[in-house]
């Protein structure tokens, strides 16, 4: 079974799909069904609205999360009280989401849930320290739809990433696509050779704010705060040709630049790191859109998995439940 | 008058609101919903259970904070009680949260009982929910007797829904199976409310008194921190060494320090404090307004001691930005709310106004007039307490302060050295310093030796 072993090593593991049904629904599944729970407490919960048992969006039939026994769940009353899981209550948060109060249960049998848990990413944060009180191992995080906000470091210490024909029907462009994300959670660490500070900068600079031009010219390391956007980037990848430049970004879920403009930044020699990291575990595909579209599972599997150089699994088609 | 109403007051009590150290929202809430104590009795006995608060804190500091740690996890649940009360069949997140409710009210009163301040100690002398019986509410929604927070309708309470359970693991797509172990829960779920529905009275209260808890020990600690005092309850207001919070902090983090004043006044003797530009009037009645809101929603006050009268009603008046609003010119809105004032004297309750500079922003003939006036006027209403500031010569109708001033020749941090304190004074001839700590603040010299030249003329 690949990367169950991996996931018990963290506390938080968030799966997030580039697009929504490429699967990750599926893989929670897949890897709830695998995870030990007689000596481990797991607990799991989506960010925002998810779980619902029709995709909201294009109608297919969604698979619910079929938690087992002995598990521990985060969901909103509303669905708490519509729950079809014999469960002990163990928490009711005191913020609330559109579907009311996030409760926290045990499961006490094996049935599907719908699973609709803090709206925010600071929200999730504070349900995770809550669950100190009842001794949680591992938390696994649901992310909403092509969000990858819960993937953030600052929430959750690993990721697994879901993507497929939904996000793109063509092998070639799903993978450079796909390739793209995966080398923004992969960005170096910033490192700091004067001091050991990673919040040291030569300046800090917002996207948001009028450019001074000054500021990045005379600067080598630039911070920067909030969203890294085209319109920084391009302001700073024009003051390349007069020496180097670093942007420190907070972590990857905070870039939103087109691959192109990143590349050609790369190119000239620009270079882009974060002060926190999130560990990719795996990347999971699903071949099938719904428009009806079936990509070539072993050739998806394949190519992908050379660009990035990670392993890529199709876990409906595979269940790899021989593989060590 | 509620808390909530005069949370917002320029006399600056949100910062004491704010630094108070509540645990739950529920208790923020109950506090800011809390009526204004009018009578000496109500505040005395506030008093008592505050003074026995900032003892514990002193003798038993962890009691205290492990009892606060405890609060953290209460929640408002008076929308349930509600229903419960009304007959409604409540649902398990319902009977969680009155199951939570009952083991913090038991945890909390074990651990008084556990550090000897129970019944015959005096600690909990006004916390009547000691004296409610907890165990059965428990025991009602905790048949395997684990005292754990946690609730779901347990295979325990009858033998059909274990019996149900059971086939239910095995034929678990049975929607009929589903419908009646659902049926059964329901059925369970009303007798559970039958039995409940007794003590939702005695659990409003004690919710109540949870909340008050968490608000007394919060007091306690300001009082602690902010070195605040609990004046006695008195016919005339004395106040030693008292201090803005808000404003001592500001100082305290450029390096400065607070100077403390000493002030008071009584009923039917008007009191006017009069002083250089920037010799801390305004600060003097801000505190007083403090203090007496602190003192009559039973909080400490910054002072060093001090005793003080209860009011039925209190009126802050201070240049106000929100006049404009109304489309009323400044001074129109200050004379109405004077008036307002003395109308409501005449309503016979006991009332005191603090005002700030009255009638200044309008010529000083007629303006010394209207304050001299209202000196006049009000001296010995019997039931009226009146503080006031002015820059005006006012025939002294009852007492009047001084604001020592300018120390001359001594500089201070900013240039200036000003000694805060006040003085009771016989000779009300305001000081004419305006100049010269113009001077000081560095303002345009052409313009100060103009005006120097303009005084000489008129002299």
């Amino acid at each position: 079974m690949p990367f169950i072993g991996e996931i018990l090593k963290y506390h938080s593991v968030s799966i997030v799909g580039l697009e929504k049904n490429t699967g990750k629904t599926e893989c929670l599944n897949y890897i709830i069904k695998r995870l030990p729970t007689d000596y481990f407490k797991i607990a799991v919960t989506s960010i925002g609205i998810d779980g619902e048992s029709l995709d909201q969006v294009t109608s297919t039939a969604k698979p619910e999360i079929t938690l087992r026994e002995g598990m521990f769940f985060g969901t909103s009353e509303k669905y708490y009280r519509q729950r079809k899981i014999l469960s002990e209550l163990y928490q009711i948060s005191e913020e609330t989401t559109a579907l009311g109060r996030v409760v926290t249960a045990k499961a006490l049998n094996e049935k599907k849930v719908l699973l609709s848990g803090p709206s925010s990413g600071s929200a999730l944060k504070r349900w995770i320290s809550s669950l100190d009180e009842i001794g949680i191992d591992l938390v696994l995080i649901d992310g909403a739809l092509s969000r990858l906000s819960a993937a953030s470091p600052a929430i959750s210490d690993a990721m697994i990433l879901s993507t497929g024909a939904a996000f793109s029907a063509n092998i070639k462009d799903l993978v450079s696509k796909t390739a793209f994300v995966v080398e923004l959670i992969n960005l170096p660490l910033y490192i700091n050779n004067l001091s050991k500070n990673i919040n040291e900068v030569d300046a800090t600079v917002s996207s948001f704010v009028d450019l001074d031009s000054d500021i990045l010219k005379n600067s080598t390391t630039i911070g920067v705060e909030g969203a890294l956007t085209d319109r920084l980037l391009q302001a700073v990848k024009n003051e390349l040709s007069k020496g180097e430049k670093e942007l420190v970004v907070n972590d990857f879920t905070r870039i939103f630049v087109s691959p192109d403009l990143y590349r050609a930044f790369i190119r000239r020699g620009g270079k882009i790191s974060v002060r926190t990291r999130s560990r990719l575990l795996a990347v999971c595909v699903n071949p099938t859109a719904p428009n009806g579209i079936v990509l070539d599972s072993d050739t998806l599997c394949f190519t992908l998995s050379q660009t990035i150089g990670l392993p890529v699994y199709d876990i409906v088609k595979n269940n790899y439940d021989n593989e060590i | 008058m509620k808390f909530r109403e005069i949370v917002d007051s320029p006399c600056g009590i949100r910062y004491c609101f704010d630094s108070l150290e509540l645990q739950s929202g529920f208790a923020r809430k109950s506090l800011l919903e809390s009526p204004m104590s009018i009578s000496k009795d109500e505040i005395e006995q506030k008093y008592a259970s505050l003074k026995v608060f900032v003892d514990l804190v002193e003798n038993n500091k962890s009691l205290v904070q492990n009892v606060q740690f405890k609060l953290q996890g209460l929640r408002d649940i008076l929308g349930t009680l509600q229903s419960l009360e009304d007959g409604n069949l409540l649902d398990d997140i319902e009977l969680f949260e009155i199951k939570h409710l009952a083991l913090l009210g038991d945890d909390i009163k074990r651990m008084f009982v556990a550090a000897r301040v129970n019944e015959d100690g005096s600690a909990c002398l006004n916390i009547e929910w000691v004296k409610y019986d907890l165990d059965r509410v428990i025991q009602i929604l905790d048949p395997e007797g684990l005292r754990i927070g946690t609730f779901y309708v347990y295979d325990a309470y009858s033998m059909e829904l274990r019996k149900l359970r059971k086939e239910y693991e095995v034929d678990g797509d049975n929607d009929e199976l589903r419908e009646k172990i659902e049926n059964e829960e329901d059925r369970i779920k009303t007798v559970l409310c039958n039995l409940l529905r007794p003590y939702s009275d005695n659990l409003t209260k004690l919710l109540h008194s949870l909340a008050q808890l968490d608000i007394i020990i919060a007091k306690a600690f300001q009082m602690k921190k902010g070195e605040f005092i609990i004046p006695g309850v008195s016919e005339k207001t004395i106040l030693k060494g008292m201090f803005h919070p808000q404003i001592q902090s500001i100082l305290a983090e450029t390096g400065k320090e607070f100077q403390k004043v000493d002030f008071s006044y009584e009923i039917g003797i008007p009191s006017t404090i009069i002083g250089a530009n920037m010799g801390g009037k305004t600060v003097v009645l801000k505190t007083l307004t403090l203090c007496q809101y602190l003192f009559q929603f039973g909080f400490a006050i910054p002072a060093s001691e001090g005793e003080m009268m209860v009011f039925d009603e209190i009126y802050f008046c201070i240049g106000d930005e929100q006049s404009q609003n109304k489309g009323l010119s400044s001074f129109a809105a200050e004379m109405l709310r004077i008036n307002n004032v003395l109308e409501r004297v005449e309503h016979g309750g006991k009332v005191l106004s603090l005002i700030d500079e009255p009638a200044r922003t309008t010529n000083p003939i007629e303006g010394r007039a209207l304050v001299c006036s209202l000196l006049k006027m009000i001296y010995g209403k019997s039931n009226l307490s009146l503080v006031l500031t002015t820059h005006y010569n006012v025939d002294n109708g009852g007492r009047c302060w001084r604001v020592k001033g300018l120390v001359e020749g001594a500089k201070g941090i900013s240039g200036l050295k000003m000694d805060y304190s006040l003085l009771q004074t016989e000779n009300n001839e305001v000081p004419h310093e305006a100049i010269n700590i113009a001077t000081e603040l560095g303002i345009s010299e052409l313009w100060l030796e103009e005006a120097k030249k303009y005084l000489d003329k008129t002299k």
